[in-house]
């Protein structure tokens, strides 16, 4: 601090307080933009064919199994009054359907997304909090209590309209139905199996103590822990299916996980020829105009089957080059003095 | 116990008052809706109240400022007695009744930094009055039932009307009598006054104005992009009322969860999770960073040291904090000209007395010598010529200057800087002004000490354009001496006043000399005339109503049959710079208007110094103008206020290379600024130096005060202030065209990152039954705005240049697409919002592409588009930067580096077992870029 009586309000001359910072200042030249362009453009198409041939080397089979059409083996299964319908669906392989397999389900204008109905689920209850399972969250109303005011676990909209169908896969041979294992195991995330969802700790040693004084979801047919009675590590909040079904879908059109196909004689994928698949339908869609389908697919780097994207890249690596030519041709016709100056 | 209040909020009022105001603009009612929306459980579409700042604009602080000058230490002694001491400001309006100082005298420093002097009016002298005298004084003043009648409460700083009955006796008051608020007690130890107007009601007050707020043409086009959004969340919030209606009671699992409600009552709740879903493309960050940048701007304005003043220590100011952008649009220049472009530092040059022209033109002085003519002098010292003693008589008499002894010699204090010189070169001369009382002026006459009673002091105002003393002599004998603009004088003459016709022709000469010119008038008043003049004004003072005009009519009857005694020449010399800037300024495309109280032939010729106009420039004037404009009467202001000449005298002028105004008053210079503004669509600055500027610094889009002799008025209601006019140049070319640039280039990429961000939810509600699902984590959507983009445009906001400062002042042309609204303009602006449709269209519709009929869920969905968004929007700001500073560099990378790591952080197992309502997100982003084998 100087303590003079002449105190000076001159600025200080810094580089800042003057504006002169050293900077960098970048000219789109020519001689820049469309080398640039182009490079841009051969690298684009250059991904884009790459994804286009992977995606085209990936087979994929889709069996629709809604039962609109009256000759559809389903079609007895969508009036109400059928319960516990079974439908076969059959196809032949040609050649081998390389493995792994992965078998899917899907579903259309199915609005899993729909804001109200993704938030109807309570995440303390899936965590396995039992104080929840008493009182559960308003967010799963009106699947919260049911009609003679139990509670009801898992609450809410979603875990409520759980995907119902099973699946069986048949391979025929010799007029013999041989079972294609179905390896449910490992469909979830890590991170919801592991960490997200938990089931309660047992009740005097029964996993179904823990539920004690809760009622199950009301369109389903079995408590939540009887899911899998089989096998304790994919029972409760930790079946796989409820898992993958818990995850909303991103649009209304979409597919999910049922299992792969990857053990004993089919490790190598389907060989060729022909299949059952035996459906317990029970889930409705016809109501709303949906469908239903089972989806056979392998997979690749990029994943499953996706033209679209290969076909982007193409088309916007395309549009760089033909950006690129025209600017050549402009830059030929008009040539301007300074950019030659520049470069 | 009587209180008064003197600041514009009190604890309890400040939230409902500020709030009131601070919802007059549209963008603060919409954010305070988005903020109740989301504490809203039931719409709520993200579960964060994120954005709550409250913004505090500029309007706030000023009246703050406002407040704290008021509060200074006053005792109240009684109801209305006020005790002020030395160096202390005056807390309300208060009439003056007595000082410790001797004949009572009060000294204050004014708004114009002037020390002036007040008579009290009451008390005779009283040395150091003590407190308990002073109560038991104003207790008498009471209990004698003294009554002050005043006038109502009014702005006007310089004139005060009213009367004080006291003891059957009636005292007339005004402005003399008054210690102001905001005035400063000088040379005083104590005075006392009583309060007259208190609070809101005292002058300063009042005369600050309402506070408008400013509307500029940016701030219009984001209220219209506000009610577009609500249109956007109306028509989706019809979309959603459509399917609840047609589609969802057709899907059991979704019309199960709303069944207990119509479905108009869904699409209005809906439509309120909309807006909150697309407000992000209005964020208060926009109007935050808006005002920051603009703060940023206005400092490196007052940081820029070639627009540092050595010689006075000052800088240049910027004063008000929102007209950064403007100031690269400007059109219309309007400038005074004395102490504006020349240095206000006067010099009597020449004079014209008896015909005669004495002073030599020298123009190589420098100032120091500044008058010498051994003729006049000669001629003074053989009293050979009684008109030029009058001369000097008159101008040593007749002036408002206050002498103040300095190691022996008299120091001049003066309202005008004009009287300075007259009176000083009085003193040159031999004619001494020595000091004044309340009724007398003490005067050395070439040696000779004579002492001078006052009898009258006929002030002088703009309108009058004189002023005129009467004085009793030495010897007895009555004389009125005037002083004035040589029109005013003239028509006042005799009819046989000698030495007209030369005094006509010195006038010219002095003109085209660029000199200032006052004519000095004079009469002999006979006794009888005094007699009945002093008592009309006396019954005239006592009128209440009427009183100026009462007033100026009398003041007309006695200066009339005036004798010429002289002309005086004063010189005032350009500023250094001055053509060079007027001359770049021109090539700028800036219409320079120069409006000047002189008379046209010392314009034009100040015109031709200043480069205004060039030597064969033909110039348009009086009949010419007036065959031009096609109207038949003289060219007044009061005629361009007719809407059709107006217009036709604008449109003329902008043909014009430049406008030189003659004679005008303060207020037709603000009559003219108006006149600009209303028939141009240009940004209109005006500049000026003086308190007859304020009105036109006021009127026009921006004002420009200099800080120079004049106090600092000018600067106090300025926007900007300068200490030199050649500072202008750099203050538009360089620092004007900068922020305009920057402010154009922020606005556009700033309204294209929040609107192709938010603009996805539109295309997302075609896929998701228009429920208001959220494209992004909510996290996502707080933390964008304020944390993943925020930098880099602020660099850009803050840095870009597009030309060095050198190159701006070298080319000014390329100052005119801010006066064509080139790079701001509703087809810029809706070029950048369909560019940002479009930018929203890739975002969403290509994952979408991607994303259909396949196994990924909606979180992924919602990673994926929310990188891309990030990415995109960084590109961007990339190829719109043109200046690459290392801070630019800097705020990029880091913006990048904080979106992977908060976004990897945020998805994070332990924020989720913590708050496992919060954090729902957690695990996708690893799982999303990471893990495709499962896929």
């Amino acid at each position: 601090m100087k303590a003079g009586p002449s105190r000076t309000n001159r600025p200080d001359n810094t580089a800042f307080t003057q504006q002169r910072l050293p900077a960098w200042q970048p000219i789109l030249s020519a001689g820049i933009v469309i080398p640039g362009f182009t490079l841009i453009g051969l690298a684009f198409i250059g991904v884009g064919v790459a994804l286009f041939v992977t995606s085209q080397k990936i087979t994929d089979l889709e069996i629709d199994y809604t039962g609109v059409a009256a000759t559809s083996p389903c079609f007895k299964c969508t009036s109400f009054a059928a319960e516990n319908c079974m439908c076969q669906m059959e196809f032949t392989l040609t050649t081998l359907f390389e493995g792994p397999v992965f078998f899917y389900y899907g579903l259309t204008s199915y609005y899993q997304n729909f804001r109200t109905y993704g938030v109807s689920k309570d995440g303390y209850q899936l965590s396995g909090d039992t104080y929840y399972f008493n009182n559960p969250q308003d967010s799963c109303a009106p699947y919260q209590y049911d009609s003679n005011n139990n509670p009801i676990v898992p609450c809410g909209s979603i875990a409520n309209s759980m995907f119902s169908d099973t699946f069986q896969l048949y391979q025929v041979v010799n007029g013999m139905k041989k079972q294609v294992p179905l390896d449910g195991k490992g469909i979830a995330w890590w991170t919801d199996y592991n960490i997200k969802y938990s089931n309660p700790a047992l009740v005097n040693g029964s996993f179904a103590n823990a539920f004690s004084g809760t009622v199950k979801p009301v369109n389903w047919s079995k408590p939540v822990y009887e899911l899998d009675p089989t096998d304790q590590a994919n029972n409760g909040f930790l079946n796989q299916n409820f898992l993958v079904w818990m995850r909303q879908a991103a649009l209304p059109k979409f597919q999910k996980l049922y299992g792969r196909i990857a053990e004993g004689d089919y490790a190598q994928g389907l060989p060729a020829g022909n299949y059952t698949l035996l459906i317990n339908y029970s889930y409705p869609v016809i109501s709303f105009g949906g469908t239903k389908k089972v989806v056979l697919s392998n997979v690749s780097w990029m994943g499953g089957k996706n033209q679209f994207l290969g076909i982007a890249y193409l088309v916007i690596g395309s549009l760089c080059i033909v950006m690129a030519m025209v600017m050549l041709i402009i830059y030929a016709k008009y040539k301007f003095t300074d950019d030659d100056e520049d470069m | 116990k009587q209180q008064v209040r003197s600041y514009k909020y009190s604890p309890l009022t400040f939230l409902p008052l500020n709030l009131y105001e601070q919802f007059q603009r549209a963008a603060n009612f919409f954010f305070l809706l988005i903020v109740v929306m989301q504490v809203c459980g039931s719409v709520s579409c993200s579960n964060l109240t994120a954005q709550t700042h409250f913004m505090c604009t500029t309007v706030c602080l000023c009246v703050c400022v406002c407040v704290c000058r008021g509060a200074v230490f006053v005792v109240c002694v009684s109801v209305c007695v006020v005790t002020v001491c030395m160096r202390v400001c005056v807390c309300a309006d208060l009439l003056l009744l007595c000082s410790t100082e001797p004949h009572s005298l009060c000294f204050i420093e004014t708004f114009r930094k002037q020390i002036i002097k007040l008579l009290p009016l009451l008390f005779p002298p009283t040395l150091s009055l003590s407190l308990p005298l002073l109560v038991s004084i104003s207790c008498s003043f009471f209990s004698s039932a003294g009554v002050v009648w005043c006038e109502e409460p009014n702005g006007q700083l310089y004139s005060f009307q009213g009367k004080l009955h006291w003891k059957g006796q009636c005292h007339l008051l005004d402005s003399e009598h008054m210690l102001l608020r905001g005035t400063i007690l000088r040379n005083t130890d104590t005075a006392y006054g009583l309060a007259i107007y208190t609070g809101s009601d005292t002058k300063i007050l009042r005369n600050c104005g309402r506070l408008k707020v400013k509307k500029t043409q940016v701030e219009r086009f984001l209220n219209k992009i506000v009610l577009s959004l609500l249109m956007v969340a109306l028509l989706l919030a019809v979309g959603s009322g459509l399917f609840e209606h047609l589609i969802s009671p057709r899907i059991e699992v979704l019309s199960g969860i709303s069944a207990n409600f119509p479905a108009a009552y869904r699409g209005f709740l809906t439509f309120w999770g909309y807006i909150i879903l697309l407000s992000p493309a209005m964020p208060m960050s926009l109007y935050i960073t808006f005002e920051l940048i603009h703060i940023v701007h206005c400092l490196l304005i007052g940081w820029d040291l070639e627009m540092y003043w050595g010689k006075r220590n000052s800088p240049a100011q910027a004063r008000a904090t929102s007209l950064n952008e403007e100031l690269g649009q400007v059109g219309h220049l309007l400038s005074d000209k004395t102490g504006t472009l020349t240095q206000n530092h006067l010099l009597f040059r020449q004079c014209c007395v008896a015909g005669h022209i004495y002073g030599i033109w020298n123009r190589f002085s420098c100032g120091g010598l500044l008058f010498s003519d051994q003729r006049l002098t000669n001629c003074l010292r053989e009293r050979r010529c009684p008109e030029s003693r009058e001369f000097f008589t008159a101008l040593a008499l007749c002036h408002t200057v206050m002498s103040e002894w300095k190691d022996g010699l008299p120091r001049y204090q003066a309202a005008s800087p004009d009287e300075e010189a007259l009176v000083s070169a009085a003193r040159e001369l031999g004619w001494v002004f020595l000091s004044r009382t309340r009724d007398s002026l003490t005067l050395s006459e070439l040696g000779f000490t004579h002492c001078y009673r006052l009898l009258a002091l006929l002030d002088f105002t703009s309108k009058r354009r004189r002023m005129s003393v009467l004085v009793r002599n030495p010897e007895g004998e009555l004389k009125l001496y005037c002083k004035g603009a040589d029109i005013v004088i003239l028509e006042r003459l005799r009819k046989d006043s000698p030495h007209q016709e030369s005094t006509e022709q010195a006038l010219e000469v002095f003109a085209q000399r660029c000199l200032r010119t006052l004519c000095v008038a004079g009469r002999s008043v006979s006794e009888a005339q005094w007699t009945e003049w002093s008592h009309a004004l006396s019954q005239a003072a006592m009128a209440t109503t009427y009183r100026e005009t009462l007033l100026e009519e009398l003041y007309e009857h006695m200066e009339k049959d005036l004798m010429m005694l002289g002309v005086t020449a004063i010189e005032d010399r350009l500023q250094e710079g001055v053509p060079e800037t007027i001359c770049s300024l021109r090539r700028a495309g800036v219409k320079v208007w120069v409006l000047t109280g002189d008379k046209t032939e010392t314009a034009v010729n100040v015109g031709y110094a200043c480069k205004l106009m060039d030597p064969d420039t033909c110039l348009l004037q009086g009949e010419e103008l007036r065959i031009r404009l096609h109207f038949s009467m003289c060219l007044q202001t009061e005629l361009i206020k007719t809407p059709e000449a107006g217009a036709r005298f604008v449109s003329l002028s902008n043909q014009c290379q430049s406008v030189l105004c003659c004679r005008v008053t303060p207020g037709q210079k603000a009559e003219v600024v108006q006149l600009v503004r209303k028939y141009s669509s240009s940004i209109t600055m005006a500049i000026g130096d003086g308190a007859n500027d304020v009105n036109m610094i006021k009127t026009a889009h921006i004002g420009v005060g200099l800080c120079g002799v004049e106090g600092s008025q000018a600067v106090q209601n300025a926007d900007f202030a300068l200490a030199q006019f050649s500072f202008l140049r750099r203050l538009l070319l360089v620092h004007g065209r900068w922020s305009y640039r920057r402010i154009c280039s922020f606005l556009h990429y700033f309204l294209y990152k929040t609107t192709s961000f938010a603009l996805v939810h539109i295309w997302y509600s075609l896929y998701n039954g228009f429920s208001a699902q959220p494209m992004y984590e909510s996290w996502f959507i707080a933390l964008y705005t304020i944390m993943y983009t925020s930098l880099p445009v602020k660099c850009l906001g803050f840095f870009e240049q597009d030309m060095s400062s050198e190159s701006s002042l070298r080319w000014p042309e390329v100052y005119l697409a801010g006066q064509r609204h080139e790079l701001l303009n509703p087809l810029s602006l809706g070029v950048a919002l369909l560019y940002s449709i479009y930018t929203s269209i890739i975002l969403f519709f290509l994952p979408m592409g991607v994303f259909q009929d396949s196994d990924l869920d909606y979180q992924t969905l919602a990673i994926t588009v929310q990188t891309s968004a990030v990415f995109s929007v960084t590109v961007e700001i990339i190829l719109q930067t043109k200046f690459w500073t290392k801070y630019n560099f800097a705020a990029v990378a880091f913006c990048l580096a904080l979106y992977f790591l908060s976004t990897v952080i945020l998805h994070s197992p332990r924020l989720f077992l913590a708050f496992p309502k919060d954090y729902i997100f957690f695990g996708t982003c690893v799982i999303s870029l990471i893990d495709t084998e499962k896929a």
